[in-house]
């Protein structure tokens, strides 16, 4: 798409965003994909309208106000970028965009402050177990709370489990086939420790010793995709002091919007000083599925042991693991592997579910709507248990599920697999 | 409301943004109070949104309308009249002559709300509305055994009442034709608002609606004919050391008998361009690329066919290559479907021709465009559903290093070689701004005078679409 954007006065970000741009042929193509076009049904809410929105306020033609709520409301899902042609990095434009514009917007206070306990909370286990367990409390008085603190309430399960922490090092059992770090997320820790554990289960199984290594924080994502840049940065950098690629044959992460964040480093370093080291770092980032299957395809894993009667398993693409590091055979092909488990396709799959990291937060309309929608299409499939990647996906789905009315399990892919080997599925 | 009252300027406050719920206009006011603000789009941002299609960035509309039924449209229209200002119909905004981008300050009416669809599968008919995804339907139908075979390559995309607009094809249009053919009857609104139902019989109004483009009148509902679809499909890719050569193997495969599903070929450059994006392992040295189905109920038949085709092929010197099975076939057409997208990866913007020739003259009209591609400088595919001798040669160009100037002329002269062997000037895209221009060298002067009267008759104020298919008429 042809523009004037003035990459000099923007900068390193400048040229990835004037990239995006110029890449574009306004063809239409991504529109069916999109989420929010799928609910709103105009341009301005689509793909390609937000490309020519940021391209216009770029150019000065456009107030970043006037802009601002469409692209807020989009989910950062990528679905686009699946559905491009064209190969437009809508990623990278958003989340550049984002930053830029974030210091420009003028907020009100009470969203100032969710957006500050967020950043904050996210990134610190320990203050997000305390937070949820508050918000546990507040539960009663969600009807007379504003919309914008009844969302993220909603959301929070019946019980908020104990912290369980980590052991640095879990040794591999038998014959040691590998050696990886582990990226143990954030907000996952304090909602559901048990997919650590599950991975931590599954990966000493098969003779992988797991490291995780001091001084990890927060992957950054989610302080990068509301646009506190600076934030993100410190964060990102955090990591790569903390994770030395050479000493290991993989950095794994079981959280999508993680493992997408962590192999974006190179894009956000893009122009600075650690861009050589952020590359080296990303590309040994794996999600634990893509590093399972292709343990399974090249030396195989351990046996799993029959699921006790024939289970159809509903597999939901999280956002982040399909479309943002198209990883969608691998979670797939493992939960194969265990006897008796089929697999069912999931009707409008490629459609987000609509947590989107802080989406649930920000648009808590749309992304109820988008909840609803997933969870109808997946009950629809009648599966007798429904698994995912993501810890976003998987609060979403498992409260809108039960909204309506179904008990379904809801498990991360590696939990699935953690139970096959326990005989307990 | 008088239109004084009315009175707009292109450049209305819109760079304020706007008081919520208010409008930025007094058209944008008017029609939120008639139809509600959840129709009314007023705001820049929201405007801005809404000026340009695949090819090519119009004017900033005043306002643009989502109606949500047919009434919706009848009032905008009369409001849009009342205070003096153009309508422009829009579908998915995938056209490719610039048809849905306005080129004066305008309401936009985008019917992207308009999603209703009735299958009937005992009268094998289908009712939608113009906002329906052309893919829908066949989606909606296939559970009664039947589909909708016209099948532009953006069927994913694009909308029944774009496709109407602009008659789209596809590469089932060889066999089966194209969305024309399909339409038994259609409602529209006029320029002055007034809805009219029209059936295919006495004249074949409905039929001059179709591939008008917007600038006689606004679709608001079509009865589509559905087919069961053919038993059993065979698929063949063929590549030839020149473009030429495909060509004549096009013309001696029809000459012979063979009445392919689909007949599409695409240059070396297009293939190239595909296989960078997908690395399919499709012939990147050929010169050009041939992909062929054959369909029908009775496979001997089907596979005489193809023996037919390839044999065509061999004895223009290609190499042929048959799909084993539906998951080879399904990539080989994956790699045709994504030829125009693609070819954006290559040059930020591209000159989309749509020229259809004579069968007879393939060979000839290929080496010529080839020809004229390679003396200009700019980087020339070509591509397109040949066997109804539709070619898309397109030329790929950047707008900050290369002039747009020479862009239109070397479109020109293509369009020249065309009529030149007895085509038209477009086939399937429509003539929208892109070749409203290369029109007088395509139809005579009397010809031009009784386009003109027709639309003076069904929109004697040229309310609707303006710009669009019919040179000024002041020039005639
Ligand atoms: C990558 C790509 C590939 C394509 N391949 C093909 C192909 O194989 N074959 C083909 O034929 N086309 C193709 N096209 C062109 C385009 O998709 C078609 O012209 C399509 O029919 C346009 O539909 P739309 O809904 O996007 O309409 P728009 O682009 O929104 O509108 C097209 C025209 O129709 C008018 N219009 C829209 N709705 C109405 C209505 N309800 N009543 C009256 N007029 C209306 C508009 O004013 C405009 O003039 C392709 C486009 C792209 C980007
Ligand atoms: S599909 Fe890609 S090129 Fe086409 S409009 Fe969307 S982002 Fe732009
Ligand atoms: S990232 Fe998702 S929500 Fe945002 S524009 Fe792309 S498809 Fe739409």
């Amino acid at each position: 798409m042809n523009n004037d954007i003035p990459v000099q006065a923007l900068g390193p970000q400048g040229e990835v965003m004037a990239h995006a741009v110029d890449a574009c042929v306004h063809c239409g193509f991504c529109l069916p994909a999109c989420p929010t076009y799928a609910l709103l049904g105009d341009e301005m809410d689509s793909p390609r309208g937000r490309i020519v929105l940021m391209k216009e306020v770029l150019e000065g033609g456009l107030d970043l106000l006037n802009a601002a709520p469409h692209l807020d409301r989009c989910l950062g899902c990528q679905a686009c970028v699946t559905a491009c042609p064209s190969g437009v990095p809508y990623g990278e434009l958003i989340t550049s965009f984002r930053g830029w514009s974030e210091p420009q917007r003028q907020r009100s206070p009470l969203d100032k402050a969710k957006r500050y306990a967020i950043l904050k909370a996210l990134p610190a286990p320990k203050l997000f177990s305390v937070a949820a367990r508050v918000g546990q409390y507040a539960k009663p008085l969600a009807p007379v709370l504003p919309a914008a603190l009844r969302g993220p309430l909603d959301l929070l399960p019946e019980h908020v489990p104990a912290m369980q922490p980590s052991p640095r090092v879990t040794p591999a059992q038998g014959q040691r086939r590998g050696r990886v770090a582990f990226l143990t997320g954030c907000a996952q820790q304090a909602l559901a420790p048990n997919f650590n554990a599950a991975t931590l289960r599954v990966l000493a199984r098969n003779g992988i010793e797991v490291v995780i290594p001091d001084g990890q924080g927060c992957c950054g994502a989610a302080a990068l995709h509301t646009g506190a840049r600076d934030e993100a940065l410190r964060l990102v950098r955090a990591n790569l002091d903390a994770f030395n690629p050479d000493e290991y044959d993989a950095i794994l992460s079981n959280a999508a919007g993680c493992g997408a964040g962590l192999k974006e480093y190179p894009i956000i370093l893009h122009g600075l000083h650690d861009e050589e080291r952020a590359k080296a770092f990303s590309a040994k980032v794996q999600d634990i599925s893509e590093y399972l299957a292709t343990l399974a395809r090249e030396e195989g894993l351990e046996p799993f042991m029959p699921a006790s009667r024939p289970l159809k398993i509903a597999y939901h693409d999280a956002c982040h693991l399909a479309h943002a590091q198209k990883v969608r055979s691998a979670p797939r092909e493992l939960l194969r592997m265990i006897p008796g488990v089929s697999i069912v396709e999931i009707p409008e799959g490629d459609l987000c579910c609509g947590s989107a990291g802080t989406y649930n937060l920000e648009q808590p309309e749309l992304a109820g709507q988008l909840g609803a929608r997933k969870a109808g299409h997946i009950l629809s499939t009648t599966p007798d248990l429904i698994a995912s990647g993501n810890i976003g996906c998987h609060t979403q789905i498992q409260s809108h599920v039960r909204r309506q009315g179904s008990p379904v399990p809801v498990m991360h892919t590696v939990e699935v697999l953690d139970l096959a080997y326990q005989g307990e599925l | 409301m008088t239109t004084e009252k009315l009175a707009l300027t292109t450049n209305s406050p819109a760079h304020k943004p706007r008081s919520k719920g208010g409008a930025d206009n007094a058209l944008a006011a008017e029609l939120m109070r008639l139809l509600g603000p959840k129709k009314v789009l007023s705001s820049l941002a929201e405007r801005l949104s809404y000026r340009f299609d695949a090819i090519q960035f119009g004017v900033t509309p005043l306002a643009v309308v989502l109606p949500e039924s047919t009434e919706d449209v009848i009032a905008t229209v009369k409001a849009a009249r009342r205070a003096g200002v153009r309508i422009v119909g829009r579908g998915a905004a995938s056209g490719l002559s610039g048809g849905a981008a306005p080129m004066q300050p305008s309401v936009v009416i985008s019917f992207t709300r308009m999603t209703k669809l009735e299958i009937f599968p005992e009268r094998r008919e289908a009712i939608a509305q113009p906002g329906v995804i052309t893919l829908a339907v066949t989606d909606a139908a296939r559970p009664h055994g039947l589909i909708y075979p016209p099948d532009p390559a953006s069927f994913r995309t694009s909308t029944i009442g774009g496709n109407l607009g602009e008659n789209a094809g596809g590469p089932l249009c060889f066999k089966y034709g194209v969305t024309g053919d399909y339409v038994t009857a259609l409602d529209f609104v006029d320029a002055e608002g007034e809805l009219h139902t029209l059936k295919r019989d006495a004249y074949d109004l409905a039929g001059l609606l179709i591939g008008s483009e917007g600038t006689l009148g606004l679709i608001t509902s079509a009865t589509l004919r559905l087919t069961p679809p053919p038993k059993f499909t065979r698929t063949l890719m063929a590549h030839f050391a020149e473009v030429g050569q495909a060509a004549e193997a096009v013309s001696a495969a029809i000459a012979a008998g063979a009445v392919p599903g689909k007949l599409e070929f695409m240059d070396q450059a297009c293939t190239n361009a595909v296989e960078d994006y997908l690395h399919l392992g499709l012939p990147c040295d050929a010169g050009a690329v041939l992909l062929v189905d054959t369909d029908g109920d009775d496979l001997e038949t089907v596979e005489v066919e193809r023996a037919l085709v390839e044999a065509a092929c061999l004895e223009a010197g290609g190499v042929v290559r048959r799909a084993e099975g539906e998951a080879e076939a399904a990539a080989l057409w994956q790699a045709r479907r994504s030829v125009s997208p693609a070819l954006g990866r290559i040059r930020p913007q591209r000159m989309n021709e749509d020229i259809v020739v004579p069968r007879s003259v393939l060979p000839e009209v290929v080496r010529q465009i080839r020809a004229l591609g390679d003396a200009s400088g700019f980087k020339l595919v070509q591509f397109g559903h040949i066997g109804d001798g539709n070619l898309h040669p397109n030329i790929l160009f950047d707008p900050r290093k290369e002039s747009e100037e020479a862009v239109h002329a070397l479109a020109h002269e293509i369009a020249l070689v065309a009529l030149r062997h007895g085509g038209v000037l477009s086939g399937e895209h429509g003539i929208g701004t892109m070749k409203r221009d290369f029109m007088r060298d395509a139809v005579d002067a009397e010809t031009m005078a009784a386009l003109w009267n027709v639309k003076r008759a069904l929109d004697p104020s040229g309310a609707l679409n303006p710009g669009k298919i019919l040179p000024d008429e002041t020039h005639a």
